[in-house]
C-alpha cells in the first residue's frame, strides 16, 4: 500500500484545505435591483417583516396597487423580524437594499448615519407623496433631525396584552392608573390561584423598561447614549429575577422553548407587555381572548407612553424615487389598502384609513379602544430619540436579561455585561 | 561557423531522444491544455469564491470594518478585543465541548454499526441504507426543526424522560442540556463514516482472522489485535475529517437555538457567534479575525492528529 498511503494523506491533505478554505466566511450579497424596460414598465422591491397573515394581506394591497398603476410592477419578499434586518443590513452594505420597505424608530438613525434612507421630503414636495391626512402627530416618528425617513402605516403604544380567561378565574381587573405594586400583586394572585404564572418576563423587554424609566424621569436612551445608570438596571434586573424565582414570572427555559411563539399564546404566562396591535397575533395562535391592559404606573398617573409605528422607508440608493413615493403614498392613503390591513400594522396612521376601516371584530375593536382611552388619558409623551445601535442593545437586553432568569449569571456580572456591550454598539 | 553548424544537428538529436524516452511531446501539451480547459470553470470559481474571499477576509481582519464605511487599519486590535471578549471565550468553550464529547461519540457509534453490518445477514442492504439515510438529510435545516420539536417541553424525549422520574422539562430551553441535544444530532448522523469503515472492514484479510482462531483467540482479542490495527488507516482518516467537520457546526446550533444561539450563550458555537459578529452587529473586521482564529485552530488540531498518528497508525507494508 506504498502509493496508496501517499494517495490517501494526499486526498486527506486536500479535503482538510478544501475544509478549512470554506471557513473563509464571504458575504455574497443578492444581485439584481428593480430596473426600467422596455416599454417604460418598472419594478420596484418591497421588502417588510411579518408572518403569514400579513402576507396575505400585503399582497392584495399590491395587487391593488398594480392595477391602479400598470407600469409600476411589485416584487415581494418578507422574512421574520430578526431575519429581515440580518438580510437588510447585508443587502444595504452591498448597495443593493429593496427599494421600500417597513422600518421601525429604532433602525432610523443607524441607517440614516450610513446613507441608505431617502429623504421622503423632496419627494412630498414634487407631489408625489402626500405628508397630510395623518392622525395628529404621528408623522413626527419618523422625522430625524428635519428628514422624513419614514412614512407611518399604523401606530401603535406598549400595553399590557392579558389572557382575559386566566385574569377572570383569578378574579383580577386591571385597571387604569394601577401601580407596580398592584400589578405585581395580582401576579401573585394569578399565580396562586390559577398555577399559571403572571407575566412571560417583562424585565427582558426593552421598550417597557423605557417606559418605567419615563415615568421616573428618565429614559431608556438618549441622543447619543443611555439614559440609565448602572445601579438602576441592579434594580430592575434583580427584582425581576426574584420574581422568576418566586415563580410568579415564567421561567425563561419554557419561554424559550415556546419559540417562535410567545408564552402567552401557549398558556405559559397570562400577560405579556408588548405593543397594543400584538393583539392580532396572539388571537391567531392562541386558543384564549387575548385582551389589553393598562401600562402600571409608579405615580398611580403616568404611564411614559408614546406612539410609535412601523414606517413605510425608501432606499438612497432607488432608481425610481418617483415610483416609489407613489406606492408609498397608495399603501399609506388609500382607503381601501387601509380596510384591508386592518389594524395588523397597528392604529391605521393616514386619517383616509383611519375613517375607511371600521373595526368588527372583538381584538381590532379593543385594539381602537385601547388607543382612544391612552389618548384621552393623556399619558401620552413624545417619542425619546434611539440612537444608532439601538437594535443591537434592544437584542443584548434580551438575551441578557434572559441569561439572568435562566440562573446562569449574576445580576451584577449581568449589568456589567450589558454596559459593556452597550458601549460597542454605540460605536459600530 | 562549423562549430554552430555541427552542433545544431547534435541538439536536434537530444531534443529527439529525449522525446523518445517521455512519448510524443505536443500531444501531452494538448492533453494537458484540454485538462485546464476542463478545470477552468473550477478554477475560475476557485478563485473568485474561495481565493479572493480569503485574501479580503484576511486584510479585513486587520481592520475595524462595519460593511458601510471603507474598512480602517487597526492592526492586531481584533485579535486583543477577542481574547478579551467573555462570549469569545464561551463560544470556543462551547465548541471545543461540543468536539470533544460529539466527534468520538459518533466514531464510536458508526464502528459499532459497521462492525455488525460488516457481516452477512439477512436484510443488510435495508440496514446499511437505514443507518445511511440520516447523513443524506442530516444537513438540512428541516432536520434541525424537528430536533428542536422532539428535544421541547412536553415533546417525546421529555415525556420519556420524565416517565422515568427525571424531568428536565425540555432539553431546547435549558442550558445545562440543549448542547447535548446538538450532540445528538450529531452522533445521530454516524452514516459517512459507517461507510468508510465498512469499506475498510473489507479490506481486512480473512486469512488473519482464521490464523488467530487457530491460535485460540476469542472475539475481543481479534477485535484488538487485528481489526483495530488493520482498519486504523481508515480510523484516522475518519477522526480527521469528523474533527473538522465538527468545528464547523453552524446549522444546528442557529435553528435549533431559534437563530440566536442561546439560551445563556448554552448553544454559542463558535461559527454562530462568528455569524452575529458579522451581520449582526456589523463588524466584518472583527469576524474575519475570529475566521481565520478558526482556521488556525483546525490546522493545528490536523498538524497534532498527523503527528499522532505515527504511534498508533498501521499501514500494511506490502499490499498491493
Amino acid at each position: 500500500m506504498g502509493t496508496s498511503r501517499n494517495l490517501e494523506r494526499r486526498t486527506i491533505l486536500r479535503a482538510a484545505g478544501a475544509s478549512a478554505a470554506a471557513l473563509g466566511l464571504t458575504a455574497v450579497t443578492g444581485c439584481g435591483s428593480g430596473s426600467g424596460s422596455g416599454d417604460g414598465t418598472v419594478t420596484i422591491r418591497y421588502s417588510w417583516w411579518g408572518a403569514e397573515e400579513r402576507a396575505k394581506k400585503i399582497n392584495q394591497t399590491i395587487a391593488l396597487f398594480e392595477k391602479k398603476y400598470p407600469k409600476i410592477k411589485v416584487k415581494t419578499d418578507f422574512q421574520t423580524y430578526a431575519s429581515f434586518w440580518e438580510k437588510f443590513q447585508t443587502q444595504a452594505a452591498g448597495g443593493n437594499p429593496p427599494d421600500v420597505f417597513q422600518n421601525a424608530v429604532g433602525f432610523l438613525r443607524k441607517y440614516d448615519k450610513r446613507g441608505i434612507l431617502l429623504d421622503l421630503n423632496s419627494q412630498a414636495k414634487a407631489g408625489n407623496l402626500s405628508l397630510d391626512h395623518f392622525r395628529d402627530g404621528v408623522t413626527k416618528v419618523g422625522e430625524v433631525d428635519g428628514k422624513q425617513l419614514g412614512i407611518p402605516v399604523g401606530s401603535n403604544t406598549m400595553a399590557l396584552v392579558i389572557d382575559k380567561k386566566v385574569f377572570q378565574k383569578a378574579g383580577v381587573e386591571p385597571h387604569a392608573g394601577w401601580t407596580w405594586e398592584d400589578y405585581f400583586k395580582a401576579l401573585k394572585t394569578i399565580h396562586d390561584k390559577t398555577k399559571v404564572p403572571g407575566d412571560t418576563g417583562y424585565f427582558t423587554i426593552m421598550y417597557l423598561y423605557d417606559l418605567y424609566l419615563r415615568q421616573n424621569g428618565k429614559a431608556f436612551f438618549t441622543k447619543d447614549g443611555l439614559g440609565f445608570d448602572q445601579a438602576d438596571l441592579t434594580e430592575w434586573w434583580t427584582d425581576g429575577y426574584n420574581r422568576v424565582k418566586a415563580g410568579i414570572v415564567t421561567d425563561p427555559k419554557i419561554v424559550e422553548q415556546d419559540k417562535p411563539k410567545s408564552s402567552l399564546s401557549a398558556g405559559h404566562g397570562a400577560s405579556e407587555f408588548t405593543w397594543d396591535n400584538f393583539t392580532v397575533r396572539y388571537t391567531a395562535e392562541g386558543s384564549s381572548t387575548y385582551g389589553l391592559a393598562p401600562i402600571p404606573t409608579t405615580d398611580g398617573k403616568q404611564t411614559g407612553q408614546y406612539l410609535a409605528s412601523l414606517m413605510l422607508s425608501a432606499s438612497a440608493h432607488t432608481s425610481h424615487p418617483k415610483e416609489v413615493a407613489q406606492f408609498i403614498d397608495f399603501m399609506v392613503h388609500d382607503p381601501q389598502v387601509g380596510t384591508i390591513m386592518g389594524y395588523d400594522r397597528g392604529i391605521l396612521a393616514s386619517t383616509e384609513q383611519y375613517e375607511a376601516f371600521k373595526p368588527t371584530d372583538p381584538v381590532n375593536k379593543e385594539i381602537a379602544q385601547y388607543e382612544a382611552d391612552t389618548a384621552k388619558a393623556g399619558v401620552l409623551g413624545t417619542i425619546t430619540p434611539h440612537p444608532s445601535g439601538a437594535d443591537t442593545i434592544e437584542a443584548a437586553f434580551l438575551r441578557i436579561g434572559g441569561d439572568l432568569g435562566q440562573g446562569k449569571t449574576k445580576v451584577s456580572d449581568a449589568v456589567k455585561q450589558f454596559f459593556t456591550e452597550s458601549d460597542a454598539a454605540f460605536q459600530a | 561557423m562549423t562549430l554552430v553548424k555541427d552542433s545544431l544537428p547534435a541538439s536536434r538529436k537530444t531534443r529527439s531522444a529525449a522525446s523518445a524516452t517521455t512519448g510524443r511531446r505536443p500531444g501531452r501539451r494538448r492533453e494537458n491544455l484540454a485538462g485546464y480547459l476542463f478545470m477552468s470553470p473550477w478554477i475560475a470559481g476557485f478563485l473568485l469564491l474561495t481565493a479572493g474571499p480569503m485574501v479580503a477576509s484576511l486584510y479585513f481582519a486587520f481592520t475595524d470594518y462595519n460593511l458601510f464605511n471603507a474598512p480602517k487599519w487597526v492592526g492586531l486590535d481584533n485579535f486583543t478585543k477577542m481574547f478579551h471578549d467573555p462570549r469569545w471565550q464561551k463560544s470556543v468553550e462551547v465548541t471545543a465541548k461540543y468536539v470533544i464529547i460529539g466527534t468520538p461519540l459518533k466514531l464510536l457509534l458508526a464502528l459499532g454499526v459497521a462492525l455488525l453490518l460488516s457481516q452477512s445477514r439477512r436484510g443488510q442492504a435495508f440496514y446499511r441504507a437505514a443507518f445511511y439515510a440520516p447523513s443524506l438529510i442530516g444537513a438540512s435545516v428541516s432536520v434541525g426543526f424537528v430536533w428542536r420539536s422532539l428535544f421541547s417541553d412536553g415533546a417525546i424525549v421529555d415525556r420519556t424522560q420524565s416517565f422515568f422520574g427525571w424531568h428536565v422539562g425540555g432539553w431546547v430551553g435549558n442550558a445545562d442540556w440543549v448542547l447535548y441535544c446538538l450532540v445528538a444530532l450529531t452522533v445521530w448522523q454516524f452514516g459517512a463514516p459507517m461507510v468508510i469503515f465498512l469499506a475498510g472492514l473489507k479490506q481486512v484479510p480473512r486469512e488473519l482472522y482464521e490464523a488467530a482462531e487457530m491460535d485460540g483467540a476469542g472475539p475481543l482479542r481479534k477485535f484488538w489485535s487485528i481489526t483495530l490495527p488493520m482498519i486504523s488507516p481508515v480510523l484516522f482518516f475518519n477522526v480527521l475529517l469528523e474533527t473538522i467537520h465538527s468545528f464547523q457546526i453552524f446549522g444546528s446550533a442557529y435553528v435549533v437555538s431559534n437563530t440566536y444561539c442561546g439560551p445563556a450563550d448554552a448553544t454559542l458555537v463558535y461559527t454562530c457567534y462568528l455569524y452575529q459578529q458579522g451581520f449582526k452587529n456589523a463588524q466584518m473586521g472583527l469576524a474575519s479575525a475570529m475566521a481565520w482564529m478558526l482556521l488556525l485552530a483546525v490546522a493545528l488540531v490536523t498538524a497534532v492528529l498527523f503527528w499522532s498518528q505515527k504511534k498508533w497508525v498501521h499501514y500494511e507494508e506490502d499490499a498491493r
